[in-house]
């Protein structure tokens, strides 16, 4: 396969500038993930400490395979709630290897609040579920939860998508036949208990593992019944007595290496056979694509370049290289896997979007897993485009990306803008992955024009009400309006409501992508069928 | 269709096939038995025919550096898709056409100026986007057909460059 010839010049000055602020937003985006990681008040972790329990980073590097990789998701979740408060929405969850098997992992942080469950907990821990269910990831649950938190009840407990769904993916999980094995680490209590209830395998530790439906303090006030811990719902109980729990353990390493054996010895799962070869690292340096976006997000770059440095060998097959080409399509090799790539050039137009609909079939016929480059402005207006049939064209590619079998991942390198975010395999659709680089934006429109468009209704309406107003007023009324559509535009935003599984660092896309694909892997792929085309 | 490599300015055609437990070099229409074993460090065994050759190679992107018998081999591999290109087909290219309706917000050459390939033409704006339209090779300008503020649509030539001479390709 050819190798795509970068145009790209390295001791520009364009290229600089861009390097340099990108690299900045790098370092911001690192420095923020090692807050939401290792930051925590000091008592948090001298309480834990004294009850002899390890921090939740520690127990999951003991959990996994020595040197083997961790895809950490959705690290930044509620980066912009609670008053910044619950990093990572008090969860860790991630894909890596225990015992030679992929697994996702779920993992409370009792550093957090207790490990207290957040709505945004909730949210993360269903999300988890999910991905497991669709790539049939087998689940290690790191169980060290206070509950629910109360005063958010209302937001994290009755609807479809809240904690019952927690338990629900759990129940489909094991009709699938996707093993979960749950590692008592802390109190279950109330619905936390149907965690290591609804694993095929559990594990807890004694002294400070405990399972009930109500804690001692709930019992006393309901029945007046004294009760300690361990008689309620510590591990001797709950192994010999009540049978909820499997595995007794001595302590925290002791669970952990009982949970490793347990993984060891489920049934290797049969991977689909995707194409692959031998690896080839890109032949442009990755550290490059720093250079490539620009800093300003209304700037056009070719995603030729970002191709070029994140595939195998930087060799991409492009196909229709001359027909629609604000959509780029084409075939190219991911740390040996074989990936249809579309990455938006530009604003989809009628040619554009018949060949993205086109593509995928073709992709969705030959089993190739899709990767969408996304950075779209939305679709081209106009009467003669309209003439033309955007509209439906736009539907046709909705109607393949929704309905084709392959896995789909997708990456927001820039803008992700209204119909274009939906086309391009946004959140809704299903990717079995979505990611966003730092410096992206994402909106019903582009931040500019959606600020000004409300800010003008808020001046016609003062206007209307027999005010004038200065321009110096306009603007004052204008800059909060755009500051705030900024903020809730910004990936930051994005991935602390947890509407991506996490923001990349540019460079390390490549990594994260080839243990995404070879995630998805693990589930069967459908027959292509799909819905009806409007021609 | 075989692969292709220069050597020393010389064009070669070879391709490698399987032959039971091992390989099968094709040179010239001819089928010669080699194998290869490497070592760590680049040192390699080379059998061909038979016949044990020493060598150590280095790979550096498309080129193979290969000491072999005392002497030392730079074998560069051309895709075959690039080979066979038609190179005339680049050169009608001389006009940029837009790729999108839209105004023209930054006109940065002049007529009759030279340009370098990659340096920046005009900057267009169309759907709240600025894309760059960049000189595609070394060159002169010869028409610029559109100036700053004017408005275009899809497919509108926007610069011309004069005809490729030697050496601007």
């Amino acid at each position: 396969m050819r190798r795509i010839e970068s145009q790209l010049n390295v001791g520009s000055e364009e290229f600089r500038t861009r390097e340099r602020h990108n690299r900045l937003l790098a370092t911001d985006l690192k420095e923020r993930q090692r807050r939401a990681r290792h930051d925590r008040p000091q008592r948090d972790v001298d309480r834990l400490r004294r009850q002899n329990k390890k921090l939740v980073r520690e127990r999951i590097e003991a959990l996994l395979d020595p040197g083997t990789p961790f895809l950490e998701l959705s690290t930044l979740a509620a980066n912009q709630a609670y008053d910044g408060e619950v990093p990572g929405a008090g969860i860790v969850s991630g894909i890596g290897i225990v015992s030679g098997r992929e697994v996702i992992i779920h993992a409370d942080d009792a550093s957090v609040k207790g490990g207290a469950w957040y709505p945004l907990s909730v949210k993360k821990i269903v999300r988890t579920l999910d991905i497991a269910i669709e790539n049939r990831l087998p689940v290690v649950h790191l169980c060290d939860s206070a509950g629910g938190f109360l005063p958010a009840q209302a937001d994290l407990f009755a609807d479809r998508h809240l904690a019952g769904r927690i338990f629900r993916n759990q129940a489909i999980l094991s009709k699938l036949g996707v093993p979960q094995v749950a590692i008592v680490l802390g109190h279950c209590t109330a619905g936390g208990a149907y965690v290591p209830a609804l694993s095929e395998y559990s594990v807890i530790v004694k002294g400070t593992g405990a399972i009930f439906l109500g804690g001692p303090p709930l019992v006393k006030a309901a029945t007046g019944e004294d009760v300690s811990v361990d008689e309620l719902g510590g591990a001797r109980m709950h192994t010999s007595i009540s049978g909820t729990a499997d595995y007794a353990a001595d302590n925290e390493d002791h669970a952990i290496a009982i949970a490793r054996e347990i993984v060891g010895q489920l049934k290797k799962q049969e991977k689909w056979p995707l194409d692959w070869a031998r690896p080839e690292a890109p032949y442009y340096d990755p550290s490059e694509i720093y250079g490539v976006i620009p800093t300003d997000i209304k700037q056009q770059f070719d995603m030729r370049e970002v191709i070029a440095r994140t595939v195998d060998g930087s060799r991409f097959h492009e196909y229709q290289p001359a027909y629609g080409t604000t959509l780029v399509c084409g075939f190219a090799r991911l740390w040996g896997y074989k990936v249809g790539i579309l990455a938006n050039n530009g604003v989809i137009f009628n040619d554009s979007a018949l060949k993205g609909a086109h593509f995928m079939q073709l992709c969705d016929q030959t089993r190739v897993p899709m990767l969408f480059l996304q950075n779209i402005t939305g679709y081209m207006v106009g009467r003669e485009y309209e003439h033309r049939g955007i509209t439906k064209d736009g539907a046709k590619m909705i109607m393949a990306v929704s309905g084709a079998e392959v896995p789909k991942i997708t990456v927001i390198c820039n803008g992700s803008f209204g119909a274009g975010n939906y086309g391009m395999s946004g959140r809704a659709f299903d990717p079995r992955f979505l990611f966003m680089w730092p410096q992206s934006q994402i909106s019903v429109m582009g931040g500019e024009q959606a600020a000004n468009v409300l800010a003008d209704i808020k001046v016609r309406q003062l206007a209307r009400a027999g005010q004038r107003l200065s321009q110096a007023q306009i603007a004052s009324i204008r800059e909060p309006i755009q500051e705030e559509y900024k903020r809730l535009s910004s990936a930051y935003y994005s991935t602390s409501q947890i509407w991506d599984d996490g923001i990349l660092d540019p460079v390390d896309t490549r990594n994260a992508l080839g243990v995404a694909i070879s995630a998805t892997l693990n589930a069967p792929i459908s027959q292509p069928h799909y819905g009806v085309f409007r021609m | 269709m075989q692969h292709s490599f220069t050597i020393a300015d010389r064009q070669f055609t070879a391709w490698l096939s399987r032959a039971g437990d091992g390989y099968c070099l094709h040179v010239d229409n001819r089928p010669v038995p080699v194998s290869l074993q490497c070592g760590g460090d680049g040192a390699c065994v080379l059998h061909v025919d038979g016949c044990r050759h020493d060598a150590v190679v280095a790979v550096d992107g498309d080129v193979v550096h290969i000491h072999l018998d005392g002497a030392t081999f730079a074998v560069r591999y051309t895709d075959p898709t690039h080979r066979y290109a038609d190179s005339a087909s680049a050169a009608s290219d001389d006009v940029a056409l837009a790729p999108m309706p839209g105004v023209v917000v930054a006109a940065n050459v002049r007529c009759g100026e030279h340009v370098e390939a990659g340096q920046t033409l005009l900057i267009i704006e169309s759907m709240k986007l600025e894309t760059a339209i960049k000189a595609w090779r070394k060159g002169r300008i010869a028409t610029l057909h559109v100036g700053k503020g004017d408005t275009f649509e899809r497919s509108a030539p926007l610069v011309t460059l004069a005809p490729a001479e030697a050496g601007e390709r």
